[in-house]
Protein backbone atom coordinates (compact mmCIF):
# COMPACT_ATOMS: atom_id res chain seq x y z
CA UNK A 1 0.00 0.00 0.00
CA UNK A 2 2.79 2.37 0.94
CA UNK A 3 4.39 1.59 -2.97
CA UNK A 4 0.63 2.32 -4.52
CA UNK A 5 1.07 5.83 -2.77
CA UNK A 6 4.72 6.49 -3.31
CA UNK A 7 4.41 5.90 -7.06
CA UNK A 8 1.18 7.85 -7.51
CA UNK A 9 3.05 10.81 -6.33
CA UNK A 10 5.97 10.70 -8.59
CA UNK A 11 3.37 10.43 -11.63
CA UNK A 12 2.04 13.60 -9.39
CA UNK A 13 3.05 16.58 -12.41
CA UNK A 14 2.06 14.69 -15.22
CA UNK A 15 -1.21 14.39 -13.72
CA UNK A 16 -2.06 17.79 -13.23
CA UNK A 17 -1.61 18.52 -16.45
CA UNK A 18 -4.02 16.51 -17.48
CA UNK A 19 -5.88 17.72 -15.02
CA UNK A 20 -6.10 21.09 -17.02
CA UNK A 21 -6.53 19.52 -20.19
CA UNK A 22 -9.71 17.18 -19.24
CA UNK A 23 -12.67 17.40 -17.39
CA UNK A 24 -12.84 14.44 -14.63
CA UNK A 25 -15.56 12.86 -16.48
CA UNK A 26 -15.87 9.06 -16.86
CA UNK A 27 -16.99 7.10 -19.34
CA UNK A 28 -19.83 4.61 -17.92
CA UNK A 29 -19.65 0.96 -20.07
CA UNK A 30 -22.86 0.39 -21.78
CA UNK A 31 -24.60 -2.31 -23.31
CA UNK A 32 -26.74 -1.88 -26.39
CA UNK A 33 -29.48 -4.81 -27.78
CA UNK A 34 -31.93 -4.17 -30.37
CA UNK A 35 -35.49 -5.95 -29.67
CA UNK A 36 -38.46 -6.04 -32.34
CA UNK A 37 -39.93 -2.95 -31.12
CA UNK A 38 -37.19 -1.23 -29.26
CA UNK A 39 -33.31 -0.80 -28.59
CA UNK A 40 -32.36 -1.10 -24.93
CA UNK A 41 -29.52 0.70 -23.80
CA UNK A 42 -27.73 -0.30 -20.19
CA UNK A 43 -25.05 1.80 -18.78
CA UNK A 44 -23.14 1.34 -15.62
CA UNK A 45 -22.93 3.97 -13.05
CA UNK A 46 -22.66 3.07 -9.99
CA UNK A 47 -23.36 6.06 -7.10
CA UNK A 48 -25.72 7.65 -9.70
CA UNK A 49 -29.24 8.23 -8.20
CA UNK A 50 -32.38 8.97 -9.52
CA UNK A 51 -31.91 12.45 -8.60
CA UNK A 52 -28.37 12.97 -9.81
CA UNK A 53 -28.94 11.68 -13.08
CA UNK A 54 -29.64 13.68 -16.02
CA UNK A 55 -31.18 12.07 -19.60
CA UNK A 56 -31.93 14.57 -22.19
CA UNK A 57 -32.59 13.96 -26.35
CA UNK A 58 -31.86 16.89 -28.32
CA UNK A 59 -31.81 16.62 -31.86
CA UNK A 60 -31.50 13.42 -32.31
CA UNK A 61 -28.44 13.14 -29.32
CA UNK A 62 -29.26 11.14 -26.42
CA UNK A 63 -27.07 12.12 -23.81
CA UNK A 64 -27.02 10.44 -20.39
CA UNK A 65 -25.50 12.33 -17.65
CA UNK A 66 -24.98 11.25 -13.71
CA UNK A 67 -23.28 12.85 -10.71
CA UNK A 68 -21.37 10.06 -8.16
CA UNK A 69 -23.20 10.71 -4.86
CA UNK A 70 -21.33 9.05 -1.97
CA UNK A 71 -21.88 10.43 1.45
CA UNK A 72 -17.94 9.91 2.70
CA UNK A 73 -16.65 12.01 5.61
CA UNK A 74 -14.49 14.75 5.66
CA UNK A 75 -11.01 14.58 6.43
CA UNK A 76 -9.97 11.40 3.94
CA UNK A 77 -6.83 10.89 2.13
CA UNK A 78 -6.88 8.70 -0.96
CA UNK A 79 -4.63 5.46 -0.75
CA UNK A 80 -5.90 3.93 -3.70
CA UNK A 81 -8.15 5.49 -6.75
CA UNK A 82 -9.58 3.70 -9.50
CA UNK A 83 -12.61 5.49 -9.95
CA UNK A 84 -11.11 8.88 -10.11
CA UNK A 85 -14.33 11.23 -11.51
CA UNK A 86 -17.27 12.70 -9.94
CA UNK A 87 -19.40 12.34 -13.08
CA UNK A 88 -20.39 9.94 -16.01
CA UNK A 89 -21.06 11.23 -19.16
CA UNK A 90 -22.02 9.80 -22.66
CA UNK A 91 -23.59 10.76 -25.85
CA UNK A 92 -25.28 8.60 -28.70
CA UNK A 93 -26.94 9.65 -31.93
CA UNK A 94 -30.34 8.00 -32.55
CA UNK A 95 -31.70 6.87 -35.90
CA UNK A 96 -34.81 8.31 -37.00
CA UNK A 97 -36.92 5.26 -36.13
CA UNK A 98 -36.80 5.57 -32.59
CA UNK A 99 -39.85 7.89 -31.10
CA UNK A 100 -37.76 10.16 -28.68
CA UNK A 101 -40.81 11.46 -27.28
CA UNK A 102 -41.69 7.45 -25.54
CA UNK A 103 -38.27 7.16 -24.18
CA UNK A 104 -38.13 5.55 -20.76
CA UNK A 105 -35.49 5.29 -18.28
CA UNK A 106 -34.97 3.99 -14.91
CA UNK A 107 -31.48 2.92 -12.34
CA UNK A 108 -31.39 0.51 -10.39
CA UNK A 109 -28.31 -0.55 -8.22
CA UNK A 110 -26.01 2.11 -10.33
CA UNK A 111 -27.86 0.54 -13.31
CA UNK A 112 -29.38 2.34 -16.15
CA UNK A 113 -31.79 0.69 -18.67
CA UNK A 114 -32.94 3.64 -20.99
CA UNK A 115 -35.77 1.70 -23.56
CA UNK A 116 -35.68 3.60 -26.45
CA UNK A 117 -39.38 2.21 -28.47
CA UNK A 118 -39.54 2.52 -32.53
CA UNK A 119 -42.15 4.21 -34.70
CA UNK A 120 -44.62 1.62 -35.32
CA UNK A 121 -44.01 2.11 -39.20
CA UNK A 122 -40.75 0.85 -38.13
CA UNK A 123 -41.41 -2.35 -35.73
CA UNK A 124 -39.89 -5.77 -37.37
CA UNK A 125 -42.76 -7.74 -38.57
CA UNK A 126 -42.42 -11.44 -39.45
CA UNK A 127 -44.21 -11.83 -42.87
CA UNK A 128 -45.58 -15.30 -43.26
CA UNK A 129 -45.27 -17.21 -46.37
CA UNK A 130 -48.09 -18.67 -47.64
CA UNK A 131 -48.43 -22.11 -49.21
CA UNK A 132 -49.18 -21.53 -52.89
CA UNK B 1 -13.88 14.31 -2.43
CA UNK B 2 -12.97 12.82 -6.05
CA UNK B 3 -11.44 15.88 -6.83
CA UNK B 4 -9.21 15.43 -4.72
CA UNK B 5 -8.30 11.49 -5.89
CA UNK B 6 -7.83 13.05 -8.78
CA UNK B 7 -4.36 13.87 -8.73
CA UNK B 8 -3.98 10.15 -7.64
CA UNK B 9 -4.89 9.15 -11.26
CA UNK B 10 -1.83 6.92 -12.06
CA UNK B 11 -2.29 7.25 -16.24
CA UNK B 12 -4.36 8.42 -18.85
CA UNK B 13 -8.16 8.93 -19.13
CA UNK B 14 -10.70 5.67 -19.71
CA UNK B 15 -11.14 7.33 -23.34
CA UNK B 16 -7.11 6.50 -24.19
CA UNK B 17 -7.44 2.75 -22.80
CA UNK B 18 -7.33 0.60 -25.25
CA UNK B 19 -3.94 3.11 -26.53
CA UNK B 20 -2.33 2.49 -23.09
CA UNK B 21 -3.21 -0.79 -23.52
CA UNK B 22 -1.36 -1.14 -26.70
CA UNK B 23 1.31 1.10 -25.71
CA UNK B 24 2.01 -0.99 -22.44
CA UNK B 25 2.26 -4.24 -24.76
CA UNK B 26 4.74 -2.57 -26.94
CA UNK B 27 6.51 -0.54 -24.83
CA UNK B 28 6.33 -2.13 -21.48
CA UNK B 29 7.50 0.54 -18.68
CA UNK B 30 10.23 -0.01 -16.25
CA UNK B 31 8.95 0.52 -13.25
CA UNK B 32 7.61 -2.30 -11.14
CA UNK B 33 4.09 -2.71 -10.68
CA UNK B 34 2.46 -3.47 -8.27
CA UNK B 35 1.37 -7.57 -7.96
CA UNK B 36 -2.15 -6.87 -7.58
CA UNK B 37 -2.42 -4.23 -9.52
CA UNK B 38 -5.11 -4.44 -12.67
CA UNK B 39 -5.41 -3.18 -15.68
CA UNK B 40 -8.18 -0.23 -16.08
CA UNK B 41 -11.44 -1.32 -16.47
CA UNK B 42 -11.76 -4.13 -14.08
CA UNK B 43 -14.67 -4.85 -12.48
CA UNK B 44 -15.75 -3.80 -10.26
CA UNK B 45 -13.31 -0.54 -9.88
CA UNK B 46 -12.35 -0.04 -5.80
CA UNK B 47 -11.04 3.00 -4.59
CA UNK B 48 -9.60 2.99 -1.17
CA UNK B 49 -9.31 6.17 1.45
CA UNK B 50 -7.78 6.98 4.57
CA UNK B 51 -8.81 9.02 7.32
CA UNK B 52 -7.99 9.45 11.18
CA UNK B 53 -9.80 6.33 12.72
CA UNK B 54 -10.40 4.29 9.88
CA UNK B 55 -9.56 2.79 6.38
CA UNK B 56 -12.83 3.10 4.20
CA UNK B 57 -12.89 0.91 0.65
CA UNK B 58 -15.17 1.90 -2.03
CA UNK B 59 -16.28 -0.81 -4.80
CA UNK B 60 -18.06 0.44 -7.53
CA UNK B 61 -20.72 -2.20 -8.97
CA UNK B 62 -23.12 -1.45 -10.67
CA UNK B 63 -26.03 -3.78 -10.80
CA UNK B 64 -24.90 -5.77 -7.72
CA UNK B 65 -27.65 -6.29 -5.01
CA UNK B 66 -26.49 -6.02 -0.99
CA UNK B 67 -26.58 -9.69 -1.10
CA UNK B 68 -24.37 -10.42 -4.25
CA UNK B 69 -21.03 -9.38 -3.11
CA UNK B 70 -19.00 -12.07 -0.63
CA UNK B 71 -16.14 -9.89 1.04
CA UNK B 72 -13.42 -11.30 3.40
CA UNK B 73 -10.22 -10.10 4.65
CA UNK B 74 -7.62 -12.39 5.77
CA UNK B 75 -4.04 -11.30 6.36
CA UNK B 76 -4.41 -7.55 5.37
CA UNK B 77 -5.88 -8.75 2.27
CA UNK B 78 -9.50 -8.21 1.57
CA UNK B 79 -10.83 -10.64 -1.09
CA UNK B 80 -14.29 -9.71 -3.19
CA UNK B 81 -16.06 -12.32 -4.96
CA UNK B 82 -19.28 -12.02 -6.75
CA UNK B 83 -21.27 -12.77 -9.96
CA UNK B 84 -23.26 -10.41 -12.22
CA UNK B 85 -25.48 -11.87 -14.91
CA UNK B 86 -25.40 -10.91 -18.35
CA UNK B 87 -27.98 -9.72 -20.18
CA UNK B 88 -30.36 -12.08 -21.85
CA UNK B 89 -29.27 -11.95 -25.68
CA UNK B 90 -32.49 -14.27 -26.42
CA UNK B 91 -36.22 -12.99 -26.68
CA UNK B 92 -38.55 -15.15 -24.59
CA UNK B 93 -39.13 -16.85 -28.13
CA UNK B 94 -35.52 -17.69 -28.27
CA UNK B 95 -34.08 -16.20 -30.91
CA UNK B 96 -31.26 -14.77 -30.82
CA UNK B 97 -31.53 -10.36 -30.63
CA UNK B 98 -29.03 -8.63 -32.10
CA UNK B 99 -26.17 -6.61 -29.81
CA UNK B 100 -24.73 -3.47 -30.64
CA UNK B 101 -22.39 -3.01 -28.02
CA UNK B 102 -21.21 -5.12 -24.89
CA UNK B 103 -18.96 -3.53 -22.70
CA UNK B 104 -20.29 -4.21 -19.41
CA UNK B 105 -18.81 -7.14 -17.75
CA UNK B 106 -20.70 -9.93 -16.98
CA UNK B 107 -20.12 -13.59 -14.96
CA UNK B 108 -18.20 -14.17 -11.99
CA UNK B 109 -14.94 -11.87 -10.74
CA UNK B 110 -12.67 -12.01 -7.68
CA UNK B 111 -10.52 -9.41 -6.84
CA UNK B 112 -8.02 -9.13 -3.88
CA UNK B 113 -6.24 -5.90 -2.84
CA UNK B 114 -4.00 -5.25 -0.24
CA UNK B 115 -5.07 -2.75 2.88
CA UNK B 116 -2.74 -1.43 5.40
CA UNK B 117 -1.48 -2.95 8.71
CA UNK B 118 -3.12 -2.28 11.86
CA UNK B 119 -6.96 -2.64 11.08
CA UNK B 120 -9.32 -3.93 13.52
CA UNK B 121 -11.23 -5.83 10.81
CA UNK B 122 -13.61 -7.65 13.88
CA UNK B 123 -15.25 -3.87 13.79
CA UNK B 124 -15.73 -3.98 9.86
CA UNK B 125 -18.84 -2.59 8.38
CA UNK B 126 -20.17 -2.64 4.75
CA UNK B 127 -23.07 -0.37 3.41
CA UNK B 128 -24.48 -0.43 0.10
CA UNK B 129 -25.83 2.27 -1.81
CA UNK B 130 -26.44 3.31 -5.07
CA UNK B 131 -24.16 -0.08 -6.80
CA UNK B 132 -21.58 1.41 -4.42
CA UNK B 133 -20.81 -0.88 -1.52
CA UNK B 134 -18.43 0.75 1.28
CA UNK B 135 -16.37 -1.20 3.84
CA UNK B 136 -15.25 0.92 6.72
CA UNK B 137 -12.13 -1.09 8.74
CA UNK B 138 -11.70 0.97 11.78
CA UNK B 139 -7.85 1.69 12.70
CA UNK B 140 -6.97 -0.85 16.04
CA UNK B 141 -6.85 1.62 18.93
CA UNK B 142 -3.32 2.11 19.47
CA UNK B 143 -2.63 3.18 15.72
CA UNK B 144 -4.79 6.62 16.00
CA UNK B 145 -3.08 9.73 15.88
CA UNK B 146 -2.57 11.17 19.19
CA UNK B 147 -1.55 14.94 20.20
CA UNK B 148 0.47 14.83 23.44
CA UNK B 149 -0.16 17.56 26.10
CA UNK B 150 3.55 19.12 27.26
CA UNK B 151 2.85 19.42 30.87
CA UNK B 152 4.17 22.64 32.75
CA UNK B 153 7.42 22.01 34.94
Amino acid sequence: MNEVVHQTQQTQPETQRNESREPATLLPAVDIVEHADALTLIADMPGVTRESLHLEVDNNVLSLEGEIQLSMPDGLTALHAEVNGQRFARRFTLSHEIDSEAISARIDNGVLTVTLPKKDSHRVRRIEVQAA
Amino acid sequence: MFGDLKRFDSGASQRLDWFRQLMDEVFPDGRAADIRAVPRGSFPMINVARSDDAVRVYVFAAGLAPGDLTIDIQDSVLTLRGRREPVAANDDEGSARPVFRRERVSGEFVRAIALPDGLDTERAEARHANGVFEIVLPKREELKPRRIEVQVA
